[in-house]
Formats: C-alpha cells, sequence, structure tokens
C-alpha cells in the first residue's frame, strides 16, 4: 500500500472522527451537568441537517443563514426539551432521566418523520464540490469545512469553560452540584444551558455532514450510537477526551478498512473499544471516580 | 403539588405520543367503499407496507396506490359484484412488527390474501404466518431469497437480484469491461445483491477484483473506494437501496477514481439524483421500464396500461409514480384478477392456484407469467438500461 493511499485512510478517518467528536461532545456536556446519557442526541444531529435543509429549501433562506437557523432552532429544542420533560422530574432520578431521553428521540423523529416527510432530502456543498490535493490524496472542501468547524466548537467550549463566568459555574455543577448552589449557581439553569449547547453541538455536525449524506428523519440513532462510543472511548465528562474518543473511533474504522475487511469495520471497532474499556473503565483521558473526588 | 405537575407532564406527553402513533395509524385503518352502503360483504385483503422506519419513502408510494387502485377498482363494481377492502398496516420496517400486524390480520380481519411486505426482510418474517394461515402472499420486495427460498404461497412482484445482476453483468460484457468491484451496503438488499454477483460472475467474461461493504448510516466511503481505486477495476458494481447511493457516487467523483459507477434498481429514486447532483450524471443502472415510458413498445398493451397509471397517479399525487408504486400495483391486480376468474365463493387455496396459473398479466413492472416452479414471473424484456444524463433519467443503449 503506497504512502498516498494510506494519507486517504487517515483522511477519511479525520473525517468521521470529527463528525463523531462533534456529537460525543454533547454526550459529554449533558453527563457533566446531570450524570445522565441524553439518548436523544443523535436526534439533534438529525434536526440540525434537516431543519436546515426546511430553512434552505422550504423557506428560501440563503445557505449561510439557513444553517444558523437550523442550529439555533434546534438548540431551541434542546432547551424546550429539557424545560418540558427532563426538568419535571424533580428528583433528577438518573435512570428514569434516561428513559425519558429515549421517549424524546422517538418524539422527535416521529414529528421530523411527519413534517418532513420519510424522503431523503439535500443541501449543497458550503462551497462547492472542489477538492484540494494533500500529497497526492484528495480533501474534499466539504470535509474541510466539518473539521474547521469540529476546531472552532473545541476552541469556542475551551474558551466557554476557562474564561467566563457561564463556564466556570457549569464546570462547578459538574464537579459538585450542591456546593454549586450553596454558592449561588443556578444549577437548574446549568443544565438547561448544558441542552441548549448540546443540541446545537449535535446540529452543527448533522448540518455540516447533511451536504454530503442528504439527512433524513432516521439518521439520527446510527450517529447517536458512534458518538456514544465515541464519549465513552475518550472518558465521559470531559471536552477534550470526547473529541480524542471520537478521532480515535474514526482512526480504528478506517484501519479496519484498509487493513482488515470494510464488512466488519464497526464489529472491529467495538471490539477496540471493548478491550480499552476493560483495560481503562474510564476511558483514554477519563480520571477514574476516586480521583475526581 | 410537585406529583401533581409530574403527573400533567406525563399525561401531556402521552397524549403527544398517542396523537404521533394515531397519526400515522390513521389513514391507513379506514377501508375505501364505506361511503358507498355497499350491500354486499367486501373480500377483505391485508396489505403490510413500511410506512415508518427506514423504508418509508418505499411504503409511501406503495400505500397511495393501493388507495387509488382499490377505489378505482371499487367505482368499477367491485370483483364478482362485491366490493373489496384492503386493510393497511405499518410494519415500521421491523421485522418482528410485521410478524404481529400479520397475524392480526389473519385472525380478526380474517383477509383472503395477503400484500406486502416493503421490504426483504419482513416479507420472510412474515413466511410463518402465511404457512400457518394457508393464505396466498404476494410480496412487493426485492430480495432473491423471496422466491429463491421457493414457497408454494408466497409470490414476488420486484424484479428479483437473480434477474437484475445476470442482466446488468451482460451489459457490462457488451461494454468490453473485464474488471470489475462490487461495494455493497451490509443490509438485506445490498449483501442479497452481492451474493448473487460472486454467484454468477464465474459465468461471465468478468473477473472480481475487490469486494467493499458500508453499513446503512455511514457518512463516507472514501475508505472502500480507496481500495477499489488501486484494485485496478474497471467499472464499480453497487449494489444497495438507501440514501448512502448519493455518498458514494459523490466520493467517487471527488477521488476522481475515472471508472463508471453502474447502480442497481435499488437506485431508481428522485433523490438519488437530487441527493448526488453532478456526482449523479452518468450513473447507469438497470430497472422496469416505468421510469421512461418510451421504453415499451409503442402501442403496446404495457404501454397503455403505464401510460394510464402514470396519468392518474401523477394527478392525483403530485408527483410521478416511482418503481416501488408500480410493485405495489402489481401486487394487488395479480390478486384482483385472479379473484374475478374465480366464482364468487372460494378457498384460500383455490385462489393461490389461480394467481399461480397467471399467465401474460401485463403489469407496471412488466408481463407476469407464473409456474409451480417460478413465482416471479418476469424476463429479460421486462428490464432496461438506464443513464443519468442532464439530471434525468434516459435510456441507454
Amino acid at each position: 500500500m503506497g504512502g498516498t493511499e494510506l494519507l486517504q485512510f487517515v483522511l477519511a478517518g479525520l473525517k468521521n472522527g470529527s463528525i463523531y467528536a462533534l456529537v460525543a461532545l454533547g454526550f459529554t456536556l449533558i453527563y457533566a451537568a446531570t450524570g445522565v446519557i441524553n439518548f436523544a442526541q443523535g436526534e439533534f444531529y438529525m434536526l440540525g441537517g434537516m431543519l436546515s435543509v426546511w430553512a434552505y429549501a422550504d423557506l428560501g433562506l440563503p445557505l449561510p443563514l439557513a444553517g444558523l437557523v437550523g442550529v439555533a432552532a434546534t438548540a431551541a429544542v434542546g432547551g424546550v426539551f429539557e424545560l418540558g420533560a427532563i426538568r419535571q422530574r424533580k428528583d433528577g432520578d438518573p435512570l428514569a432521566l434516561i428513559v425519558i431521553t429515549v421517549g424524546g428521540s422517538m418524539v422527535l423523529s416521529s414529528m421530523a418523520r411527519h413534517l418532513f416527510g420519510p424522503n431523503e432530502r439535500p443541501l449543497p456543498l458550503f462551497s462547492g464540490g472542489g477538492s484540494v490535493s494533500v500529497f497526492g490524496a484528495v480533501l474534499e472542501v466539504q470535509t474541510i469545512w466539518i473539521l474547521g468547524l469540529t476546531a472552532l466548537a473545541v476552541v469556542g467550549l475551551w474558551y466557554l469553560y476557562n474564561r467566563t463566568g457561564l463556564g466556570r459555574a457549569m464546570r462547578a455543577c459538574a464537579v459538585n452540584r450542591d456546593a454549586a448552589r450553596i454558592v449561588g449557581i443556578d444549577t437548574r439553569l446549568m443544565v438547561t444551558v448544558s441542552f441548549l449547547l448540546a443540541a446545537a453541538l449535535g446540529a452543527l455536525a448533522g448540518l455540516a455532514v447533511t451536504p454530503l449524506t442528504q439527512t433524513a428523519f432516521d439518521v439520527g440513532p446510527t450517529v447517536g450510537i458512534k458518538g456514544f462510543a465515541a464519549a465513552i472511548l475518550g472518558g465521559l465528562g470531559n471536552p477534550i477526551a470526547a473529541v480524542v474518543g471520537g478521532l480515535v473511533l474514526g482512526m480504528l474504522e478506517s484501519v479496519s478498512i484498509a487493513f482488515i475487511s470494510s464488512t466488519y469495520k464497526d464489529a472491529i471497532a467495538l471490539i477496540v473499544l471493548l478491550a480499552v474499556l476493560f483495560m481503562r473503565p474510564q476511558g483514554i483521558l477519563g480520571r477514574s471516580s476516586r480521583e475526581k473526588v | 403539588m410537585t406529583t401533581t405537575r409530574w403527573h400533567f407532564a406525563s399525561v401531556v406527553t402521552l397524549v403527544a405520543a398517542m396523537a404521533v402513533v394515531s397519526l400515522s395509524a390513521c389513514g391507513a385503518e379506514d377501508g375505501p367503499g364505506d361511503d358507498g352502503a355497499a350491500p354486499a360483504e367486501p373480500y377483505r385483503i391485508g396489505a403490510v407496507l413500511s410506512l415508518s422506519g427506514t423504508y418509508a419513502g418505499l411504503g409511501e408510494p406503495e400505500k397511495n396506490t393501493i388507495e387509488m387502485e382499490v377505489e378505482r377498482i371499487n367505482e368499477a363494481g367491485g370483483v364478482n359484484g362485491r366490493p373489496i377492502e384492503v386493510i393497511i398496516v405499518d410494519d415500521a420496517t421491523d421485522a418482528e412488527t410485521a410478524v404481529a400486524v400479520t397475524t392480526r390480520l389473519i385472525e380478526q380481519d380474517e383477509v383472503i390474501a395477503l400484500i406486502g411486505a416493503t421490504g426483504t426482510g419482513a416479507t420472510m418474517a412474515m413466511r410463518q404466518e402465511v404457512d400457518r394461515a394457508g393464505i396466498p402472499q404476494v410480496s412487493i420486495a426485492g430480495g432473491t431469497v423471496i422466491t429463491a427460498d421457493f414457497h408454494p404461497l408466497v409470490f414476488q412482484t420486484a424484479w428479483s437480484n437473480s434477474l437484475v445482476v445476470p442482466f446488468t453483468l451482460r451489459y457490462l460484457e457488451g461494454k468490453g469491461v473485464s474488471k470489475v468491484a462490487i461495494i455493497a451496503d451490509s443490509g438485506g438488499f445490498g449483501a442479497d445483491g452481492a451474493a448473487v454477483i460472486k454467484d454468477v460472475i464465474g459465468t461471465t467474461s468478468l473477473e472480481l477484483v475487490a469486494e467493499e461493504a458500508f453499513n446503512p448510516g455511514d457518512a463516507d466511503m472514501t475508505g472502500q473506494l480507496t481500495k477499489i481505486k488501486s484494485s485496478g477495476a474497471e467499472a464499480v458494481l453497487m449494489w444497495n437501496a438507501g440514501r448512502e447511493a448519493a455518498t458514494v457516487a459523490k466520493n467517487m467523483a471527488a477521488l476522481d477514481i475515472g471508472i463508471p459507477l453502474i447502480g442497481s434498481h435499488g437506485n431508481a429514486r428522485v433523490e438519488f439524483i437530487d441527493g448526488a447532483g453532478d456526482a449523479a450524471e452518468d450513473f447507469v443502472f438497470a430497472a422496469g421500464k416505468v421510469l421512461v415510458p418510451e421504453a415499451y413498445a409503442p402501442g403496446s398493451d404495457e404501454q397503455v396500461v403505464a401510460t394510464d397509471f402514470i396519468e392518474r397517479y401523477t394527478e392525483r399525487y403530485g408527483v410521478a409514480p416511482d418503481t416501488f408504486a408500480g410493485h405495489a400495483y402489481d401486487g394487488l391486480y395479480l390478486v384482483v384478477e385472479a379473484m374475478k376468474r374465480l366464482p364468487e365463493e372460494f378457498t384460500a387455496e383455490e385462489l393461490r392456484d389461480e394467481i399461480e396459473s397467471t399467465n401474460g398479466f401485463v403489469g407496471i413492472g412488466g408481463v407476469f407469467t407464473f409456474s409451480p416452479t417460478d413465482h416471479n414471473g418476469l424476463s429479460d424484456d421486462d428490464l432496461v438500461m438506464y443513464r443519468v444524463s442532464g439530471g434525468v433519467w434516459t435510456l441507454e443503449k
């Protein structure tokens, strides 16, 4: 296998990996705020693409504005979902909340099915269909968009967490909810904000990928599972770990295609995931719960 | 107070969920012919379609077709002086649901025949119930296994892969291609097609140099296509029925592989052209003649039947019917025409025998002639090659 081909596999891995990373970030944000896995995360990915298509094709908005509408509207759906369903469960019992997110994902995809129809719908490429050559390997311009938006999201999150009062309040909630409440942080608001942000991140991924794959009401669960696996692989609750987990998972699949078999790429990726978790149950970068306390 | 509000929220959620469920169920339940106060008891037929889940895009035109044609049949006096009623149920693209709804159709609605399912997996899952009830089933799915794994009660209207694969391979031979690569969906239809290709490629002059797969929902196939590029293949044969086809076409264009992409009847959807855009240009695939009615011999019975159906469907639903609408049309009429040839009262076994004796029925998918060993009943004459040119289907020489 030549170097150019190898590089092509690396690029494919990075592309899939950064999609998984964006979805994994959403899982991680909500887990940090509530201790709950949000099984509706894949539906935010679906809504990001679907609402952007709706704004572009049905409302006739220009593409950048349509994308903005798609992401903002999905963030709003995330916020409403938290206020209307998650917050209503006053005792915050994690098991009950997880079941609520499962139900929420079914309601969201059924509604999308009825509002937007059963068929897949396309979105144009952000800046034409060109590609650039990287040492002989091909990099599609849309892939540069995906990588760039992922990087932007990571930098944005880092800034939010480390340089703003809101971000510090969210981190405080993640470390110790009761202590955060005692020092005057509105912990309920922080949960709502984390759902807003997680929905926006999922929507961003859906928006960036739709020009390559089209979108439909049922794209959520598959991506949700990959993002969840990435979040677990990296270590739940840590944004950098989510990105590392996403990229590692994408690269694993790519390596499986290159050297073993494309038929079993998902199985191979999951076997490696299990192997990692046997050795490090907290994930690649996760801290064990004892350390955290 | 807390409990009350929580209670209220759960009631609202429940009501919303039920509204969603009933939305998908209504319209399916109310059979036609209720308004006419028909004196005679209707013949009841069950139809198991995928109105939600992965194949919802296929189930919708199928449901549209059945509703339109049942109305037409009843307005023309029904069958043997009695109206027909087709009870359409949703299998949610899920084999277990298909079994459950089939049981209900058989036990509660006492249907005399079954149309469906939309998908191959659901069709096969229904077999145990069909076998138990002893009523005929006319599947509208495309998997080879449906009629290859022969059952006397089961018929099939879609072109099976065992018909389309050899037809497509002969086309490639005619174009002077010698090395081909497969890229197929790991799911039912793609895996079925890939298996048939591997089975029959030995009987052709073609050589298989690469075999790659992808999963439903995959966002990128550049890895698989990079391997195909280095395999020396002269054409890529793609077998799948989902939206990933557009991604494969786009990835191939981006990688600039420079060899033709050949698909299957699973890609005979406008959504593929919309999704792949420029990358769909020069995409070649085999399918029945319904996509470009000029493919039918001018003035032939087939052309008359197809043109009439296309006009009525387009007028009623605002879009042209696709191949899946055609499969549903054929499924319904194969049953109804057999019933018309029987006296008013007949047994399930007599109905099965009569469907099997279908000879030269002119449908949308082709001209059907069943025999005790052939329950697909179509031939190469019913297929043509298409090429996407200027964003529309054109006939390929």
